[in-house]
Parts: C-alpha cells; sequence; structure tokens
C-alpha cells in the first residue's frame, strides 16, 4: 500500500478542496426545460417548466434566423420553426437545456443542449431524421462524459476500488461488475421501472464511499474486509445504487419516450468514457510511483483511507442533514 | 548559400517542434471553454497545458527528474505540487507578485542545459527547483483569474494536474532511458537542448519587448 505513492496527500488536498465547496451536492446538476407550445401555425407560447435555479432570464437561447423571440412569445416567418437553436451561455452551472416543441397537431419532439453541444437542429414535423439522431448521440455522449467528471464522489468510489482490488483481471472483472451494476439500474429508472428519492439515494451513495474508506482502513490494519474478499459483488451492488443517480440527470429532463433508448446508450456511453479515463489515470500514476520507487512514509499510510473517507463523510452528514431537515 | 536542403534534420524537427507549441501557445481562449463547460476545477487543471510557459518547464522539470536516479528524481512528485499550492496561496493572498515574463525564458534555459549537460542533481537540488518552478507557475497561472473564478477549485485542479503531469513525465522519462539502448540517454539530453533554445527565443522576445517599452 505505502508504495502506491504520494498521490493520497495530493487528492486528500483536492478531496477537502472540492468539498468544502461542495458540502453536500457533489453531484447535484442543474437542468432546464423550456417548453414550447403552437398556438398558432407561425406562433409559440414558452414557459420554463423546469426553471434552473438561477433567473431563467439570464439563459439566452437563440432561435432560427426567421424566428424573433419576445419572452414568452416566439414568432417564426417562413418555413417556421426549424433551423438551428442555441443556447449561449450553458455552463458549470446549468449542464443542459432541453426544449419541447408541442405542434398543435403532431407529436411533441424533444431537442437537449448542453455545454459540449449547444446546438441542435430543429427539424418541424420531418423529424426525427438520422440528424436527429445525431445530435442526439453527441450530445448526450458529451453529458455523459461531463457527468461523470463533474461526480467527484462516483469518481471517489472508483478510486476506492482501484485502491483496494489488486491484479490487473481482478480489477477489471470488479469494474466491470461497477459498470453492468450502474448500467442496469441506469436504464431501469430512466425507463421509469424503479424510483429512488433523491435525497436518501445521495445519502446512499455518500455512504457507498464511506464504507470503501472504511475497507481500506481496515485492509491497512490487516483485516480482508468484504470489498477484498468479494470485490466484485460489492461493486455490483453499489455500481446498482450510483446507476439511479446518474438517471436523475436524465429523468429532469422528461426527454421524448421514442428517443430515451438512443439517449440513454449515448449518456451511458459517455459515462463509460469518462470512467475509463479515470480509472486509466490512476492506474497510470500508480505505475508512474512504482518505477519511481516514490512510496508513502510510514506515518501516511492511512492517508488514502482519510482521503476518501473524510470528504465522504462530510458529504454523508450534509445529505442525511439535508434529508432530515427538508 | 542557404537553401532548405542545406537544414539538418535535428534542426527541422526543432523548428516544428518550436511552431507545435508555439501553435499550442495561441489558444488561450480553450481554457474559458473548459471553464464554462466543467467548471473550475478542470479549468485549473488544464489551463497550465495550454499555455508555452507552463507546458514546456513542466516536460523539462519532468524529464530532468526522469534523468536522475530515482532516490533524487522523485522528489519533484511532492515538491512541485506543493510548489505549485504555495505559488498560488501566497499570489492569491497578495504576498507575491507574478513573476515577470523573463522567468518563462529564463526557467527553460535553466532547466534545458541542466537536462542536455546530464548534471547529477542532490536531491535538495530536484526539490527546490521544483518548489521553486511550482511556485512560479501557481503565482503566475493565478494571477489575473477573474473574480467570477473560484480560486479553491482553481488551485486545486492545478496543483493536481501538477502533481500527474510531475509524476508521469519523470516516471517514463526513467523507464524510457532505463531500459534501453544508450542513444535514449543522449534523446533526452538532446530534447534539453531544444528546450534551452525554446527558452532563448522566450527570453530574447521579452527582452526586446521590455525595450520597446
Amino acid at each position: 500500500m505505502r508504495r502506491l505513492g504520494w498521490a493520497a496527500l495530493a487528492l486528500l488536498l483536492l478531496c477537502l478542496g472540492a468539498a468544502i465547496r461542495h458540502p453536500a451536492s457533489a453531484h447535484e446538476a442543474a437542468m432546464a426545460v423550456l417548453e414550447l407550445r403552437q398556438i398558432k401555425p407561425t406562433q409559440y407560447i414558452g414557459k420554463w417548466v423546469l426553471a434552473p435555479t438561477f433567473d431563467p432570464g439570464q439563459i439566452h437561447p437563440k432561435f432560427p434566423r426567421q424566428c424573433s423571440w419576445m419572452d414568452p412569445l416566439l414568432e417564426c416567418g417562413e418555413p417556421g420553426f426549424v433551423g438551428p437553436m442555441s443556447v449561449d451561455n450553458i455552463g458549470s452551472n446549468l449542464s443542459a437545456v432541453m426544449v419541447h416543441v408541442i405542434p398543435v397537431n403532431g407529436e411533441m419532439q424533444s431537442y437537449t443542449m448542453s455545454a459540449a453541444s449547444p446546438r441542435v437542429t430543429v427539424l418541424g414535423l420531418a423529424a426525427p431524421t438520422w440528424q436527429t439522431w445525431f445530435e442526439l448521440a453527441d450530445t448526450y455522449v458529451n453529458l455523459g462524459i461531463d457527468h461523470i467528471l463533474l461526480g467527484i464522489d462516483h469518481l471517489l468510489f472508483v478510486l476506492g476500488l482501484i485502491w483496494i482490488v489488486r491484479g490487473g483481471w481482478r480489477l477489471t472483472k470488479t469494474i466491470t461488475a461497477f459498470t453492468v451494476g450502474h448500467s442496469l439500474s441506469l436504464a431501469a429508472a430512466t425507463f421509469g421501472l424503479i424510483g429512488v428519492p433523491e435525497k436518501p439515494l445521495n445519502a446512499v451513495i455518500a455512504l457507498s464511499i464511506v464504507f470503501v474508506g472504511v475497507e481500506i482502513a481496515r485492509l491497512r490494519r490487516g483485516h480482508a474486509g468484504l470489498t477484498v474478499r468479494y470485490p466484485w459483488a460489492v461493486a455490483l451492488g453499489f455500481g446498482l445504487v450510483h446507476g439511479v443517480g446518474f438517471a436523475g440527470a436524465l429523468v429532469s429532463l422528461g426527454i421524448q419516450r421514442k428517443l430515451l433508448p438512443v439517449a440513454l446508450l449515448s449518456f451511458n456511453i459517455g459515462v463509460e468514457i469518462g470512467q475509463l479515463a479515470f480509472v486509466l489515470l490512476v492506474l497510470a500514476l500508480f505505475w508512474a510511483h512504482r518505477t519511481l520507487s516514490a512510496s508513502l512514509p510510514r506515518w501516511g499510510a492511512a492517508l488514502p483511507a482519510y482521503a476518501i473517507g473524510v470528504p465522504a463523510s462530510f458529504w454523508l452528514i450534509g445529505r442525511m442533514i439535508k434529508l432530515l431537515t427538508t | 548559400m542557404s537553401s532548405l536542403s542545406a537544414i539538418s534534420p535535428a534542426r527541422a524537427a526543432a523548428g516544428l517542434g518550436t511552431a507545435s507549441l508555439l501553435l499550442l501557445a495561441a489558444s488561450p481562449a480553450e481554457a474559458h471553454i473548459v471553464s464554462s463547460r466543467l467548471g473550475d476545477f478542470y479549468a485549473g487543471a488544464l489551463h497550465p497545458l495550454m499555455a508555452l510557459e507552463d507546458l514546456v518547464q513542466w516536460l523539462a522539470l519532468g524529464l530532468l527528474a526522469g534523468m536522475q536516479d530515482p532516490k533524487r528524481g522523485r522528489w519533484v512528485v511532492a515538491g512541485f505540487p506543493l510548489g505549485l499550492l504555495a505559488g498560488v496561496a501566497l499570489t492569491h493572498a497578495g504576498l507575491l507578485p507574478a513573476p515577470p515574463r523573463l522567468f518563462d525564458g529564463g526557467g527553460m534555459v535553466v532547466l534545458g542545459l541542466l537536462l542536455a549537460l546530464a548534471i547529477d542533481l542532490p536531491a535538495a537540488a530536484v526539490a527546490g527547483l521544483a518548489v521553486l518552478l511550482g511556485v512560479a507557475r501557481g503565482s503566475a497561472n493565478i494571477d489575473g483569474l477573474d473574480a467570477a473564478n473560484d480560486v479553491v477549485l482553481f488551485g486545486a485542479g492545478m496543483l493536481l494536474s501538477g502533481y500527474a503531469a510531475a509524476t508521469l513525465i519523470s516516471a517514463a522519462t526513467l523507464a524510457f532511458r532505463r531500459n534501453g539502448a544508450g542513444w535514449r540517454r543522449i534523446a533526452v539530453r538532446a530534447a534539453g537542448s531544444w528546450i534551452a533554445a525554446v527558452g532563448c527565443m522566450l527570453l530574447a522576445f521579452a527582452l526586446r519587448a521590455g525595450v520597446m517599452q
């Protein structure tokens, strides 16, 4: 364990800094949903059905050239509400904006814009076409990557697993089990087959990281805990919990049902890309420490457990207080 | 009389490398895109990797550490991020002004020459260089940060990025030169001479800019 290096010191500082800045909401991403309901062939009335935490007036949607937006009225000349649409100021305090277009006759269409893909093409009654699917996949892959990279609680859990589980094949099985677990529950929650209230769910996610931190501390004292003996089972079990957490980002958008499978698949691919990048970075750092023989001093051997456990406990307490007081 | 054919492959490669690095330096707006997409933590982590001054000096420090005996070289793993942390904290507190631009070229020249000459440094010198460079780069990166940015997250991102870069580059250099023929050591030293050359150019630009003012 000691040979895994000074990484723990940097990570401890990093995690504490991040935890202080995000006391109980390490994983909440702001979403906003704008509904545009057609009232005349060329007119739509807009309404924020899911408003962001800040003034929606700060969000600046840009509609196709032939359209003019006088909040809440959208007026479009020929050929109607079709063409490129974007949102300028999606940022770290707003992960995505979904636009529901509800025509007088016909099915509702939905379009998602995120910081990575702030532009979509509104296709009118022709939707969905290949362009719609492509834009959808592009948006949701990026949304998935952003979601995992900003979800420091998920990353800490994965870091804990990597720390505990030794051996390439054993680690591969463990990370795969976590992936299978969160993919299953992500799909189930997105399709509405299961549902867990957000506040207790976030508390359990924090608890899962505390659990891994305790397991690292126990391992250091020579006790092989559950994660050491059955890593895949722990990863699968907690993966199911984390997956429901991932689903929050998709469910809150209320995406059109026929677009949901592609959106879900793309989102999950994005999450896996982000997770794989993180796992590879951590493994590369472990290799680098071994190569440099840069090991932790004896007094610092407990640092990894605290680097993971302290912020997780901080979140757990914060989320429990939030759960019990609101 | 000079012609294209008279340019040696090494010089052509050096020119190409320098041009590429300058192109990389020409995209500071990328950091703001990262900041707006993923927040200040990732902006802090990626900001130094998109600036020539950081990129070349971080690389030089990692290469230099990798050329030392591991017992001495590994001090960059702790020294550099701690230096970055100190630089960020001191400049943010108003106790340390950002280093003048001469430091960028000067740092590259010093590190590049140490690397090119393959000088064996004592552990204290490796740690000292790492801390000094960390303080200078931490200070330079935090200077002029928008008030809207979160300094703690930005600094934490830069700290982690500095730690990862120093650790990975020095380990990769060590593995590269240790597990192969003698030419590998020469290749790393040649990289040092290129870094020193880039530093000389930046020094000249900085001095010229100073004279023009």
